[in-house]
Formats: structure tokens, sequence, C-alpha cells
């Protein structure tokens, strides 16, 4: 199985479009997944201040697989939002290899997710009126790779999660952990060190689930991904190395 | 799997994506990708089809005149034509190469489908010297050349016509003529070339003398053609002639002649480039409107992207490449269908060239390639501007949009002091502008109408929140579910309010706006009619008011007067003449004898002024627009090139008059024959004694005419009926304007109303699984639309009465010198005020439709 990931797209290899402007990675091989959130609080303006995270600390470590867990409305999507720069602190840094994500434009945090994180919803998050094996590639249209190789890197992809022969099917026409499996498919074909993952198997029943639960770890064992975890599921949880608790936005523990 | 991904092709990522994310909304959403296209459609439609007309018209005028003119150098003109001695005069000249008497006349054939016909009377045995045809060979075909002379009634046609009319040598053509219908024989075949190509072909050529008869001439020419010597250059011979035969005749170039047709039509032109304008800033809107529908009900899909790694950039270029896609096919089907439109707009502009202004063109509608390109490139780039705001709020949706759940709410904050400025700066500068008197024109308007929508964007936002806010408790009142549920839609997204309203706004006021100017102008007009209009009975010889081709002889007066129940007859008398670089129009009558049944508004002077000045002293009066174009005062001395030369007029009055748009000066009949020495009369306005019957008395006139003069008897009624005709005719762009706004403000209602009903398809949702019913949902989208129609009319009206002052003032001013006394539109007002609940109503129907059909799990689960 790990040359069917490796195949794939090796973790730590740098995918960029052509005439990108980042030219050196801030999350290189070389120093894979050290991602770590200094202080960040996350406040969100409306009639009234609301406070999602509030100083929140940690550290995340190349390889690792960490679970974040937490009541609802406790600040766990925000968090994996901002470990990813889908979203930006209101105060605090967020480090990544060194670089502060919140330093970035707008336009290199875009460069930054394409090259280096890839993300797995709860609610999958498909292109409905794209077949799977488009939803897959996707990404790699974005990047500006050429056909060939997106041909290849989407077939292993599909592949590794045992979903070739559904390729040509549109996302209606596939159950729900197939759909997820295609929205793995699509995390795992750019090759990114890190992947960031919202209530995978929050949609899904609990053998669907299990199935699910093992692709992230044998992703984990076999392609050296780092992996962070939002999750109600505390039979997920215990598939990770590591589970941060969160709770009104401070994080209440941190540890196995 | 290979199959699977050979579909996607070798495309970069944004062919890939529009091709797939793309083309497939618009698969899944028909209706609003027509709408989108629709809009780029009309915009183009009507753009190109006003272009290709006017185009059409303004070269087709001025290549008519080139081929009339042929070889020709200069022409030699004279108000009421050029008397036949003046021949004998140039003959022995040396400036004079050749030369060639013409009269030109536009006539209806009986057959009318063969539209308006050009005979042109020339010297046949002479104008070969300047036109390139001939009456044998390849050029014509004349069986008797002998004959053809012989007889008065022959005419040659072109071969095109006589293809078009089915008709050969020796048939006979019936002409439509002041005098009654006239037939003509057909006796010679033109090829079309050159010459007679002119007036779209539709050309017949007659011996100038028979013309003369045929079309009561007299003894006069319409005018004579000229070819200078060789080593004369046209300047040199220009000025000799000129000196020659003095300021009462014209000596000009085929090419200035043109441009004076041309410039005659300016100010209608100039309507039709204000109406183009807006076609295309209505497709832009409804582009506008249907991409923020896109961008609304795709935040998802684009916070994917964006989560996938999509910059802002790619994004912003999808929706861009979408609307490039979009302007294009929609641009080029739009030329298409403005193709078919050409000829009817064509027809419209041609009908009231030729009743306002004396100036007609058979041209058949083209569309010449540039305006085909100009077209398709507004419609592109009309598309993209469009599409620009939506592309940018995209790129600008956040990749945590992705988890967003429930319906988008844009949110705006409240409008800053600075835009309220800015707004209000914008809006005076607008205002106060045309006071500055520095612009004039074209130079004013655009301007002008630049700065009001500007400050109407910065402001309307803010104004319209602050008028919903207001209304809407109202609305709960009316009806406590359905009226909530509409106002709270509303008050919660106002960027989308403010949207709808300002688009409401911009079209119920260009409605109210050009509506009012309309009526204002319409009402002064009658009122002048009414003043000045006050004969029973108006004897016409030509049907053209402008530019008649007969007039009366002066000794009809007499005969007139003779007439059982006739109390008194006065001539009537008009003239072009250039004055100061403007066409001006002489009118002449019996000043006193008129006075004493008219009413005048005066500008400058009094009733006893002109009365003294005009009619004893052998003074002039001027029309309020030529006083204010030329600056002319009382007391003023103008120099009029007249047949006697230059002679100095005092201005004893200015007064309103609506004769003429170049202006017209008035002068008493007698002055008028001292000086152009020519009698005939134009139109008599006859009054009768108390209680005569004038029915009766019109067919003692008719009687007495007939067989021999032509005469077009109407009653004051018919004759101002007439004219408020022509005023409609010249209206008639406006309407279609006024029209156009009407369906950008219904549309602008429909657009709004599916965004709302797709942002709220989740709170839709809600509402129907706690019981909401169907029509309670229906209910408060109609409500919706109308509480979005009355803010829109409620900030229309000022800024409505603000567009009609500055059309019945500034722009009236500066292209006509005209001044309408301002009246508010009560009447459109009322009329807006009924159509709009019904309009709102129907605009409401599809989106209340889709509203309805919500799925209640479906609309629970959309996110």
């Amino acid at each position: 199985m790990q040359v069917i990931f490796a195949r794939v797209a090796p973790a730590g290899e740098r995918i960029r479009s052509p005439g990108s402007v980042v030219d050196t990675s801030p999350y290189g091989a070389e120093d894979l997944a050290v991602l770590e959130l200094r202080s960040v609080t996350k406040t969100y303006d409306g009639k009234s201040t609301v406070t999602a995270l509030s100083s929140v600390s940690l550290r995340v470590e190349a390889g690792e697989m960490v679970a974040i867990m937490g009541p609802s409305g406790s600040g766990k999507s925000t968090l994996l939002n901002l470990m990813g720069g889908l979203d930006i602190p209101s105060a605090g840094e967020v480090l990544v290899a060194g670089r502060d994500l919140s330093r970035m434009s707008e336009e290199d945090r875009s460069l930054f997710r394409r090259e280096k994180v890839s993300y797995i919803f709860q609610a999958y998050h498909l292109m409905p009126t794209l077949t799977a094996a488009q939803n897959v590639a996707l990404p790699l249209h974005l990047a500006g790779h050429s056909r060939k190789e997106i041909e290849s890197r989407v077939e292993a992809a599909l592949s590794s999660v045992g979903l070739s022969p559904r390729a040509s099917h549109l996302p209606d026409e596939l159950s729900g952990g197939e759909r997820q499996r295609v929205a793995i498919a699509r995390a795992l074909v750019t090759g990114a060190p890190l992947l960031l993952a919202d209530e995978p198997t929050g949609n899904l029943d609990s053998v669907r689930g299990e199935e699910i639960l093992h692709l992230l770890q044998r992703i984990h064992s076999e392609g050296g991904t780092t992996i962070a975890m939002v999750t109600h599921d505390s039979r997920a949880a215990a598939a990770c190395s590591r589970i941060i608790q969160i709770r009104d936005g401070r994080l209440e523990s941190d540890g196995l | 799997m290979t199959g699977a991904w050979k579909a996607t092709g070798c495309e970069d990522g944004l062919k890939f994506l529009l091709r797939t994310l793309s083309f497939s909304y618009a698969r899944h959403h028909v209706a609003k990708t027509l709408l989108t296209l629709l809009g780029v459609i009309v915009g183009v439609a009507t753009f190109s089809s006003i272009r290709g007309a006017q185009t059409t018209l303004v070269s087709g005028i001025r290549s008519t005149v080139d081929r009339m003119a042929g070889k020709a150098q200069l022409q030699i003109s004279a108000e009421g034509g050029v008397p036949e001695e003046l021949l004998e005069t140039l003959r022995e000249r040396p400036e004079v190469k050749a030369q060639s008497p013409v009269i030109e006349q536009i006539v209806v054939p009986k057959r009318g489908e063969l539209g308006s016909l050009l005979v042109m009377g020339v010297d046949l045995l002479g104008d070969r010297e300047m036109r390139d045809y001939g009456f044998e060979g390849d050029d014509a075909d004349i069986d008797d050349p002998l004959l053809f002379l012989a007889q008065p009634d022959s005419v040659a046609i072109s071969r095109s016509l006589a293809e078009k009319a089915g008709l050969k040598a020796g048939d006979t053509l019936v002409l439509k003529l002041p005098a009654g219908e006239r037939p003509v024989t057909v006796r010679g075949l033109l090829t079309p070339r050159g010459f007679a190509e002119a007036f779209g072909g539709n050309l017949a050529v007659m011996d100038v003398y028979a013309a003369q008869t045929l079309f009561g001439r007299g003894r006069r020419f319409d005018r004579i053609e000229i070819r200078l010597p060789e080593e004369m250059t046209l300047a040199e011979g220009e000025a000799s002639l000129q000196a020659l035969l003095g300021p009462g005749t014209k000596v000009e170039t085929p090419a200035r002649r043109g441009s004076q047709l041309e410039k005659l039509i300016y100010n209608f032109v100039v309507g039709f480039n204000i109406s183009s304008g807006f076609a295309l800033g209505i497709g832009t809107f409804l582009i506008f409107n249907a991409f923020t529908v896109a961008v609304n009900r795709r935040r998802r899909d684009i916070g994917t992207l964006r989560s996938l790694g999509a910059t802002p950039r790619q994004v912003q270029a999808l929706f861009l490449l979408e609307a490039a896609v979009i302007g294009l096919l929609g641009s080029i089907l739009g030329v298409f269908a403005g193709r078919g439109l050409t000829q009817s707009m064509l027809d419209m502009m041609g009908q009231t060239t030729e009743t306002i202004f004396g100036v007609s063109d058979a041209s058949r509608a083209q569309m010449p390639l540039e305006t085909i390109l100009l077209s398709v490139v507004l419609g592109l780039v009309a598309s993209l501007a469009a599409a620009w705001g939506p592309a940018r709020v995209a790129s600008k949706i956040p990749p945590t949009e992705v988890f967003a759940k429930g319906a988008h709410q844009a949110r705006l904050e409240d409008a800053s002091p600075l835009r309220l400025a800015s707004g209000a700066f914008l809006l005076l500068s607008a205002i106060l502008l045309p006071s500055a008197g520095w612009l004039t024109r074209n130079a004013l308007v655009f301007p002008v109408l630049i700065l009001s929508a500007a400050g109407c964007i910065v402001l309307i936002g803010p104004l319209a929140r602050a008028s919903m806010r207001k209304i809407a408790p109202f609305l709960s009142r009316v009806s406590p579910v359905a009226g909530q549920l509409a106002s709270d839609s509303l008050l919660s997204n106002p960027r989308r309010t403010s949207g709808s309203i300002l688009a409401m706004t911009i079209s119920l006021s260009f409605v109210l706006g050009l509506g009012g100017y309309m009526g204002a102008t319409k009402a002064v007009m009658v009122r002048w009619m009414d003043d000045i209009l006050t004969s029973d009975l108006y004897v016409r010889a030509s049907a053209s008011l402008v530019r008649p081709d007969f007039r009366f002889p002066a000794e009809l007066k007499a005969e007139l007067e003779s007439i059982p129940g006739v109390r008194a007859v006065e001539s009537y008398r008009s003239a072009q003449l250039e004055y100061r670089g403007e066409q001006i129009q002489i009118a002449s009558i019996e000043f006193a004898q008129m006075m004493e049944r008219t009413r005048h508004e005066y500008l400058e002077g009094t009733n006893e002024e002109m009365l003294q000045g005009v009619a004893r002293e052998g003074k002039c009066a001027v029309s309020d627009n030529l006083a204010r174009k030329l600056g002319i005062h009382k007391g003023d001395i103008l120099v009029l090139s007249t047949p006697s030369g230059e002679v100095r007029f005092e201005v004893a009055a200015a007064f309103r008059d609506f004769t003429a748009d170049r202006g017209t000066v008035f002068m008493d009949r007698s002055t008028f024959l001292k000086y152009w020495k020519d009698d005939r009369v134009d139109t008599y306005d006859v009054n009768l004694h108390p209680g005569a019957d004038a029915g009766a008395v019109r067919d003692r006139i008719r009687q007495k005419l007939s067989g021999r003069l032509p005469a077009l008897i109407s009653t004051r009624k018919e004759f101002k009926a007439e004219i408020a005709r022509a005023i409609d005719s010249f209206y008639a762009l406006i309407r279609i304007t006024v029209f156009l706004a009407l369906v950008v403000a219904f549309l602008g209602i429909v657009t709004a109303l599916l965004i709302s009903v797709v942002e709220r398809t989740r709170e839709i949702g809600i509402l129907k699984a706690l019981g909401a019913l169907g029509k309670q949902i229906r209910h408060s989208i109609v409500l919706e639309a109308l509480l979005l129609a009355f803010t829109g009319l409620l900030l229309a009206l000022p800024l409505g009465d603000l567009l009609a002052r500055f059309m019945e003032t500034s722009v009236a001013e500066t292209f006509a010198g005209w001044r309408m006394p301002h009246r508010y539109p009560w009447e459109l007002l009322g009329q807006l005020l009924v159509a709009l609940p019904a309009v709102s109503a129907l605009a409401a129907w599809v989106p209340a439709r889709q509203a309805v059909r919500t799925k209640v799990t479906e609309a629970i689960e959309y996110e």
C-alpha cells in the first residue's frame, strides 16, 4: 500500500503552479509539519463580539496524528481553519516551519494551502457536477499540472482509496462512504504533507466510518502524512497518537 | 477510468473550471443563464440597430449628395430656387466650364410599397458633363431619345427600381403630387452604378424643364451645378462666383451641402446616441444582477475551490471568463437581432427626419462592419464591466465559507459620513455644472449624466436603507406574517436591497424625468399652438411644413378673400438662411393682421414694440431659442444675406416660439417681399366671419382650386393635430428609452427577488417546516417586490424631477435654445402608482413560485 501512496505524490513533494510566486517552501520536506500556534485568539465581530478561541498555544510535530475534540461550539473547527491557513487569527501567531501564516497575503496563503495542506470535510464538499475523477483532479488543475501528470496521479489516488471503478460517477451516484473516499483521494492527490480533517466520519454509519478511519491511519503510517482531525467520535480519537481537548475556546488538555 | 479521465481534456486550470463548473452551472440554471444572455442581447441589439440605422441614415444622406453631385464641383442655390436667367449669366463666365440645372423632388408613388422615389430633373443633353451616365450603350436603355425629350411625362428609372416595380419601357408609374396624382411614362432604364445608386436606387430622371412644370417650380431650378476649368482651384471658383452672384445666392461644394443636411439632424442623432448608450447600460445592469445571483448561489463551491488552493485571482478570472463567454455569445446574437431591428429603426428615424427636418434618404438598412465590431466589443466590455464587481466579491469569499451553513447574508456597514459627503458632492456637481455655462451639448450632457449616476450609486444605498427602515414597520401592520417576513428579508440583506433599489430608482427617475420632460414640452407647445394657430383654415400647397416643395402664387390671396365666409387671409412664407454658421428660418406674414388674433410670451420687448417695430418699421423679431443660442437681444442688429444683398435688421422683440429648432427670424411680409423679391406663399391662413361654417368654406376653396393648384386644407383642429403628430414623432425615441427603463425596473425586481429566494432557501425551508403556508410565502415575496418598487419610486421622485428640469432647461437650451417651463408629471406619477403594484406582482411571480416549490428537507440542508 505504501507504494500506492508514494506514487500518488510523495509527502513533502513540492507542487507548484508554473510561474508560482512561491519558490521556496515554508514547509518543505526537510522541515515537515512543524506547526505551532502561539497565543492564538480568534474573535468574530457582529452585534456582539464572540470569542471562538482564546489564547491557544500548541505544537504539532511532523508525522503526528492528532485528534481535536470538544463539545459543539468549543472552537475545534476554528482551530482547524487556523492551522490550515483558511482563516487568520485575531491575535497570536500560526507558524508553519517558522513562517507566520497570518502575515502572508491572501494569494500566498492560497498557494501555501495548495502545496502543503489538504482537507477532508464532514459533508465531503465534492463538486456535484464533476465526476469522481474530475473532483480528484481539481486541485491539480488549479496548480496547472500537465495532463499526463494529472492523469497518473488521479488514477493512483482513486486506486489507493479503492474507487477506480467508480471514477466516472457523479457524487450523486455514490454512497456516503464512497463520497468521503473521493474526498480523501482529492486530499491525497496533491501529496500535501498536512492533512486536516473536519469530522470525517460524522456523516457515516459505523461500518463506513471505520473504513475511513483505517484509510486515514494507512495514509498516516505509510505516507508519513501529518494529520489533524476534529472529531466527536471517541473511536476516531482513539486511532490518533495524541488528543487535544478544547472547551469554550481554550485548550483543556493535550495528550494521550 | 481512462475514459472518464479523458473527458477533462488537456486544459489549463481555468479552462477546466469553465468547461466543467461554469458550463454545468449554466446547464442547471437555464433560466438564469438565458436572463444573463438576454441582458447582452437586448443591450447589443438595441445599440447596434440604433447605431446601424443612424449610420445608414447619415451615410445615405452623404452618399446621395455625393452621387447626385457626380462630377459637379460647385452648386449654386438660392432660397426659393435659382431663376432660369442665371444660366445665361453663367454661360459666358470664365469660371464655368460646364453648367447643369437640377430640380430634385422626393415623391411617393401611388404604389406605396415601392417607398419614396427621388425624381431628378436634369438637362438631358448637357448633364453628361456632370454625371457619369448615358442614355445609350451599356449605361442606359432608351428606345427613342427624341421621343423621350419630346414627351414631358418621360422618365428614365434605375434598373433596380424597374425590377422591384416590375416596370418596363412604355409602362406608366403614377406619382402622388400636391396637385394630385400624375402619371409618368418609363422611356428609359439606367444602369445602377454611381448616380443611379443614389437614394438606394429609388431614382427617376426626367427633363429639367418638364420637372419645372410637374413640380410647380415656375421658371426656377433648385440649383445649378458647375464644373470649373482645370486651371482654376475650387476656392478661386467659389469666391469668384459668390462675388458675382451676391449674398442672396449660395455657392458651395456638394460636401458642404451634405454636411449642412447632417447638421440639421444633429440634435436628433445625439438623442439616438444617448438612447443607444442607455440600452447598453441596461444590458450591463442585467448582467450584473445575473452574476450577483450566480456568485451567491455558488458561494459554497467557491469556498471549496478556495480551500483546495484556488487563489482569489483564479476565482475572479473564472467569473470574468464566464462573462467574456456570455458577452461574446450575447453580442453575436445581439448583432443578429440588431440587424433585424435596423430597418424598423431606420424607417422610424427616416420618417421623423423627413417630417421634422425635411431631410430624407431611402437607403436600405445596413449594418457596416465597424458597427458590428463596435457592438461586439462594447457588448464584451459591458459584460466584463458588469461582472467585475460580482467577480471581485467572489474572489473575496473566504475559504471558510465551505463550512458555512445556512444562507449567506452579505453584511454592509453603515455608510460613512465621507461616503455621504462624496455622494452629495457628486450630485451637487451634476446639478450645478449646467449653470457654470462653460460646457455645451454632448460635453455637458454626458458629464452631468455620469456625475448623477455616480452620485446615485454612492447615495442611494444609504438612503434606501433609511427609507426601508421607516417603511418596513407599516408592512408588518398591513400583513403581520407575510409583511414581517418581507421586511425582515429586505432589511437583513442591505447590499442586495440597495442594489435593487438603485436600479429601480435610476429606471424610474428616467421614466419620470424623460416622461416629465415630454409632458412639459408638449404642454408648452400646445399652449403655443393655442396662442398662435388661431386661424380657422390653413391652405397649404405642400405636405411638408418644413421644406415646401410647392408654393402658391401671391395672387391666390385675393381669390381666397373673395370666397363667401372668408373675413381675412394672411400669407405665410418661410425661407432657409445661413446666419453665423447656423441654418435658421425666416418667417414672414402680414404681421399687424396676425397680431390681432395671436398672443405671444415675450422674452424681451412687448406686444406694442413688436407690432410697431416689425409691422411698421421693417424691423424683425426673433424666436426665444435663436435669441438664447446666439445671444441676441432687443435692439441688436442682425445682418442677413438676402437676394438683394446684406441687409441690417433691428431686433424689436424676442418671444417664445417653436417654429424651428434652429431658430426663427420673423418679419412682415412687406419686408420679406422687399428683400427676397419672391412673392410665393407656403400657407394661407384663412380667417372666417363669425358664424361661418369652416367645412362649407373649405369645400368652396377646394372647388376654386380644383384641377388648378394643389391644396391641402386643414381646419385649425386638424392643423394642430398634424403638428402634434410631428412633435410626437420627434419624441418616439424618448418613448423607446422610457420603455427600456421600465423593462429594467421590471427585470430589476425579478432578479432581486430571485437572489432573495436563493439566499433565503434555508430560511424558507425552516418556515415551511414550522407550518408556513405556500400562500404566506408567496404573499411575502409579493410584498417584498412592492416594498422595493415603492422605495425606488420614493427616491425617484426628486431625482426624476431633477432630470426633467435638466432636460427642460439645460438640454433643451444647449441643443435648441429653448427653455421649457417646468411642470411636475402628476399624470405619469398617477399611472406609475397604478402600474407599479401590478408590475411588481408580476415580477414576483417566478421567484414566488420557486420559493413555494422549495422542498423542506432539501432547503434545510441547503448550505
